[in-house]
Order: C-alpha cells, then sequence, then structure tokens
C-alpha cells in the first residue's frame, strides 16, 4: 500500500476507477481534476480528515487496490487536525477569499450573458471585452498574480497541487485568448463555448482553492510567515491605482443591473 | 477540579487544581529561557527599542506564562513580548497608544494577543484591536485564550 501512497492519483483512477468513486464519497474532487499529478498520499494529507476518517478511507481504497487480500484497518494517525465546519483563514488568505467573491459574482453573470449573446441578432461584443478587461485585470493581474508571484512562489511552485493550480491559470488565460479572438470574429457560437469553458473552469479551481488549498497552506503558515505574506498582499495592493476595486466592482454591479433588466 | 466558595467574579474566584495535577509530558533536561530582552511590562517598554523592530510580538495577560507549562517554547520563541493585566494596571490610556507605535513605529510583522478565559481579560484584545484601529499600518492580529490549567482554549485570527 505505501508504493500505492506514493504514486499519482491520475494512474491509481485510471488503474482502479472505483478508488475515484470511493473519493468522490469522500467529497475529494481528484475526478474531475484535470492534471491528476498529485500523490494519493499529499491527497489524503491536504484534505484535513480527522484520524478515523482517514483510516476508514484508506481501508475502502486498499480493499479495491487489493482484491481477495484480507485488510485491516490502519492504526489512527495521531496529529493535529482543524475543527471541521466554518473555515477560518489568516488575513492575508481571507484577501484572496475575499477577492474570490466578487470573481463568484461575475461567473453567476456568464451564463445570462450568454443567454443574452445567443438570442441578439448583434450581440454586443463590446460588452463581452469589457468582461474581458474584468477578467484579465481583476482575476487575473490582480488576483491570480498574487498567488503566483507571492503565495505559490512561497509555498513551492514544484508541489504537484500547486502545478494544478497554474495549469488552470493557464487554461483560463487561453480560453480568454479564444473569447476575444471570438469577439473579434464576432462569431457568437465561439464566444459563447469559451465563456462557459472558462466558467466551468473558474467555478471548480475557486473551490479548490477555498476549501482545500488555501486551508491547507494555513495550516502550514507560521506567525511570522502570515505577517510577511500580509505586507507582500499589501504591497501589491498599494501598487494598484486608488479606485481599482471600486472601479471592478462597479463593472460587475453594472452588468447585473444590464442583465436584469433583460430578464 | 475542585471549586470552593468566593462566587462571584471568575476572575478573582478560587479553585483547586491539586488533586488533578498529574504530570505529563517530558520532565527531562532543563530548558532554557527564550526571553530576549527586558523589561517586558507594557507600561516599561519602548517602541523604539531594537528588538520590537519589524518583529512578532507577544502582548500576553500577566497570568498566563504562570499557567502554559511550555510558554517559552511554544509562544515566546522567535517573539519580542509585552506583558499586562487589563484587570489591575493603572494607567491602560497609554496601552493602546503604545500597541500603535509598535505597529506605525517599530513596524511590527504581527501581534499575537494571550490571554486568560476569564472575562476581565478580554480586555486586553480589545485594547490591543484599539491600538491596531489607530495604527496607519494593518498588521495581522491573534488572539489565543487559554484556559486555568494552561489549555488553549480557542487560537484565532482577529484582524
Amino acid at each position: 500500500m505505501e508504493e500505492f501512497l506514493n504514486k499519482n492519483i491520475k494512474y491509481i483512477i485510471a488503474q482502479y476507477p472505483e478508488v475515484g468513486k470511493i473519493l468522490e464519497r469522500y467529497n475529494i474532487g481528484c475526478t474531475t481534476c484535470s492534471v491528476g499529478s498529485c500523490l494519493l498520499k499529499d491527497i489524503i494529507e491536504i484534505h484535513n480528515l480527522s484520524p478515523e476518517v482517514e483510516a476508514e478511507l484508506l481501508y475502502e481504497i486498499e480493499r479495491v487496490v487489493f482484491p481477495g487480500k484480507e485488510v485491516k484497518k490502519r492504526p489512527l494517525r495521531q496529529r493535529a487536525v482543524r475543527p471541521q465546519g466554518e473555515i477560518k483563514y489568516s488575513p492575508p488568505i481571507k484577501k484572496l477569499v475575499d477577492e474570490h467573491v466578487l470573481i463568484k459574482r461575475f461567473i453567476a453573470l456568464i451564463e445570462p450573458l450568454c443567454a443574452l449573446v445567443d438570442s441578439s441578432k448583434e450581440p454586443d461584443f463590446g460588452l463581452i471585452l469589457d468582461c474581458v478587461d474584468f477578467i484579465r485585470n481583476y482575476a487575473d493581474k490582480y488576483h491570480h498574480l498574487k498567488e503566483e508571484d507571492v503565495l505559490f512562489k512561497r509555498i513551492g511552485e514544484d508541489l504537484d497541487i500547486i502545478k494544478v493550480m497554474l495549469e488552470d491559470h493557464t487554461t483560463g488565460r487561453n480560453h480568454v485568448k479564444q473569447i476575444i479572438e471570438g469577439a473579434r470574429a464576432k462569431d457568437k457560437a465561439w464566444v459563447i463555448e469559451h465563456l462557459k469553458g472558462y466558467k466551468e473552469l473558474l467555478t471548480q479551481h475557486i473551490k479548490k482553492e477555498d476549501e482545500i488549498l488555501y486551508p491547507w497552506i494555513d495550516r502550514g503558515l507560521s506567525t511570522s510567515d502570515v505577517g510577511k505574506l500580509y505586507v507582500e498582499f499589501s504591497e501589491k495592493d498599494a501598487s494598484l491605482p486608488d479606485d481599482f476595486q471600486k472601479r471592478y466592482q462597479d463593472f460587475v454591479k453594472q452588468v447585473e443591473d444590464t442583465l436584469n433588466k433583460r430578464r | 477540579m475542585h471549586g470552593h466558595g468566593m462566587e462571584g467574579c471568575p476572575g478573582s474566584r478560587m479553585q483547586d487544581f491539586r488533586d488533578n495535577k498529574e504530570t505529563k509530558g517530558d520532565e527531562s533536561g532543563k530548558r532554557a529561557s527564550e526571553l530576549r530582552q527586558w523589561p517586558i511590562q507594557l507600561h516599561l517598554v519602548s517602541p523604539m527599542a531594537p528588538y520590537y523592530q519589524k518583529a512578532d510580538v507577544l502582548l500576553s495577560a500577566d497570568c498566563v506564562a504562570y499557567t502554559v507549562g511550555d510558554f517559552h517554547r511554544d509562544y515566546l520563541k522567535g517573539k519580542s513580548i509585552a506583558i499586562a493585566c487589563p484587570k489591575l494596571d493603572e494607567g491602560q490610556e497609554v496601552y493602546a497608544e503604545k500597541i500603535q507605535s509598535l505597529i506605525d513605529d517599530a513596524k511590527i510583522n504581527t501581534l499575537t494577543v494571550m490571554t486568560m478565559q476569564v472575562p476581565c481579560c478580554a480586555g486586553l484584545v480589545a485594547t490591543a484591536q484599539a491600538g491596531a484601529s489607530q495604527a496607519k499600518r494593518k498588521i495581522p492580529l491573534k488572539s489565543i485564550v487559554v484556559s486555568l490549567q494552561g489549555d488553549v482554549l480557542s487560537e484565532e485570527w482577529v484582524s
């Protein structure tokens, strides 16, 4: 079993699809991950399972991987486990979670926006490009670069879980390029396909970060690390125009109002 | 734990822990002090002192160090400290100003406030928050509350 704990999850699920179903039952969503390079042992570690739940999960996996073999439950691994329930973030990580709130408000607009584009004889591609400006400047330049330039460098860009997040960022940027190309070509289907692709990607990405990655990062940060991260994030924020936050909050509100009027 | 008489203020109610004191943990070896400064009382310290500059600072209620067995190893190590009693100290109006100065002038990295579970001790967290809210810089502020027998009851970032 130790050998399996050191294998990547994509390989394990390909060999034993039942393991993917077991992980889903434990709310571990590796089956939908496009990369799957995380090791099984890291996946178990990162999800902050209680010792009892961890032992039960490993027992179920071991029975699938070694059918016919007598499998015994492992002794409980005693370690500090954060209480389940409401997630409490350190101040710098909370900043990132708070930025997700506006991005999620924007993501919620993508379906009605696609419906509007689809039903219009002459879609407002200018509005689409304004949305691209939000994605590029707020979601990507402001938020994702804070992760890429500061947080992920501190945590370790070589870690599999970080590689998955970076790959999500790259995939998101590719969707944005396609949205721009589609808008320039005035091709509704092209724009809609990649707007929806971006929506699906970011919805899962934010869920992974808020519920799994950020709490895991927080568990490993020392008090001193928290202070240093806070300073670095604050310096990034201070380098932006004073009205940056308000400008994009106003933009999302304006799109919400526009779409509400058309409903 | 046996409680004896003296109802009223939980901060001064008599309690006797002798019967349930069994030694826990490794008692071997001699622990070195993690204190790296003097003075430590909040009235006496200067925010300009070199050991506060860009430091992670621990603001501890007086009783905490007597309560938490491994206070030095687990909480003081790597930090600069100030101590105060929010119940008995006089002239506490300057405390918030000192905290503001630690944040703005000494540019401390973080502030961790350790208090006892007794209600009067929460005043120290309120003082720290008041000082932090007056400061121009913003820093992470953590509150750790310990029980009368030294167990950590809560540990959370409050701003």
